[in-house]
């Protein structure tokens, strides 16, 4: 399980931004926590099991994604916030999040 | 570092960048004078191209044809612009345009074997109730399985990536599929606006007068190779493009292992010749240093 800290937080917005950044062609700039995924950035399911497998990796998780996935069905996300939240989640929780 | 290319053709547009018809007007192209020849080979006026078409959008025949028609108009302008890839591969129904890009067939042979492959399937569609879907975020495995314990008559018969899969069956058993592909973790899952299961097994009866057709069409070698989506074998000559025009239509198709094969030899840099960008977003999870070029940034 990953260590928390109070940089945490900062450092997966920092991905986040500049993943959608590159990935949907918008200067980061223009990105806020409040941007709809679909509607304002133009994102997509693919892009968010991309960003769960940087994060995978980045911070060694044990998780499965199917497992996330079952948590983001019951548990949907639409701005970039509400992304970094859930990616907060994960990186705490690893396969645990369904218990939460 | 010397670029190794590749040019891929996508099938369908599933979404449109609004930026393809300024980069064919830029470089002096019209789609409207591809559609008129499709108009001549079909034999009705076709509707002159918008971003908007509801004809283009939905209808399975017309969507065929704009793809084909814009991946010709890509491939042209890169042709122009001396980029010469030392692979191609078309997916699935790209293959046509595919075949206009190596000069291995004309502009409307490509739109005589669309409508034929069209007029046949619809034979099939209109026997039963078919659909097809797309599932992301289950393994190969995982989708299967559920196959096998819902006892569905539904397959797999694409692999985009590792994490994106494509399906094709009856509607009913399609429509459970992507339910319960949903419950076992699916992060996305949706019915395909097609009426018809491409690549599964009930495509098999069209095989014979597919074949009859692709026989009475004038095609040539291929000026550069082509890689199988069958099953990733490298051909150029006049009887392998036949015999995978058939399997193309009839058989599973695997576009993970296509791109796979593609790496192997080295490209690093794609060319999406088409419309919209649906090749670039499924290579997202195709490991490899390469880029993947669409009109966007050609």
């Amino acid at each position: 399980m990953a260590q928390i800290t109070d940089d945490t937080r900062g450092e997966v917005k920092q991905i986040v931004l500049d993943f959608f950044s590159e990935e949907c062609e918008i200067e980061i700039d223009d990105i806020t926590e409040e941007s709809n995924i679909i509607g304002d950035l133009d994102g997509d399911s693919l892009m968010f099991l991309e960003l769960i497998e940087i994060f995978k990796k980045k911070y060694s998780l044990n998780i499965e994604l199917k497992t996330i996935g079952k948590y983001a069905v019951k548990n949907p996300v639409q701005t970039i916030g509400g992304l970094i939240d859930m990616q907060m989640l994960i990186i705490e929780h690893e396969n645990n999040i369904l218990n939460l | 570092m010397i670029n190794n290319t590749a040019f891929i053709f996508p099938a369908f547009i599933t979404e449109y960048t609004n930026k393809e018809l300024d980069f064919l007007r830029r470089n002096n192209i019209d789609i409207d004078d591809y559609i008129q020849v499709a108009s001549q080979v079909i034999g009705e006026e076709l509707p002159k191209f918008s971003y908007d078409s509801h004809d283009y959008k939905r209808g399975e025949f017309l969507s065929q044809v704009i793809a084909y028609l814009f991946s010709c108009a890509i491939s042209d302008i890169l042709q122009k612009s001396n980029i010469v890839p030392q692979i191609t591969a078309g997916y699935s129904m790209g293959i046509y345009a595919n075949l206009y890009a190596v000069n291995s067939m004309s502009l409307e042979d490509g739109i005589r074997l669309i409508k034929k492959a069209y007029e046949l399937v619809n034979e099939i569609s209109s026997t039963a109730e078919f659909g097809m879907g797309a599932i992301i975020g289950l393994t190969y495995n995982d989708v299967n399985k559920l196959i096998t314990e819902n006892q569905l008559d539904a397959e797999i018969i694409n692999v985009n990536n590792e994490h994106s899969l494509v399906i094709a069956g009856k509607i009913k058993d399609i429509e459970i599929l992507l339910n319960v592909a949903k419950e076992e973790g699916a992060f996305s899952v949706g019915k395909l606006t097609v009426k018809t299961p491409y690549h599964s097994k009930y495509l098999a009866q069209c095989a014979s007068g597919f074949k009859d057709f692709v026989n009475e069409i004038h095609i040539q070698d291929a000026k550069v190779p082509v890689i199988s989506t069958y099953n990733q074998r490298f051909f150029s000559d006049v009887k392998e493009i036949k015999k995978e025009l058939v399997y193309n239509l009839t058989e599973k198709i695997n576009w993970y292992d296509t791109m796979k094969k593609i790496l192997e030899g080295n490209v690093n840099v794609f060319y999406e010749c088409g419309a919209g960008k649906d090749l670039s977003k499924i290579a997202r999870f195709i490991d490899g240093e390469y880029e993947i070029k669409t009109v966007y940034n050609i």
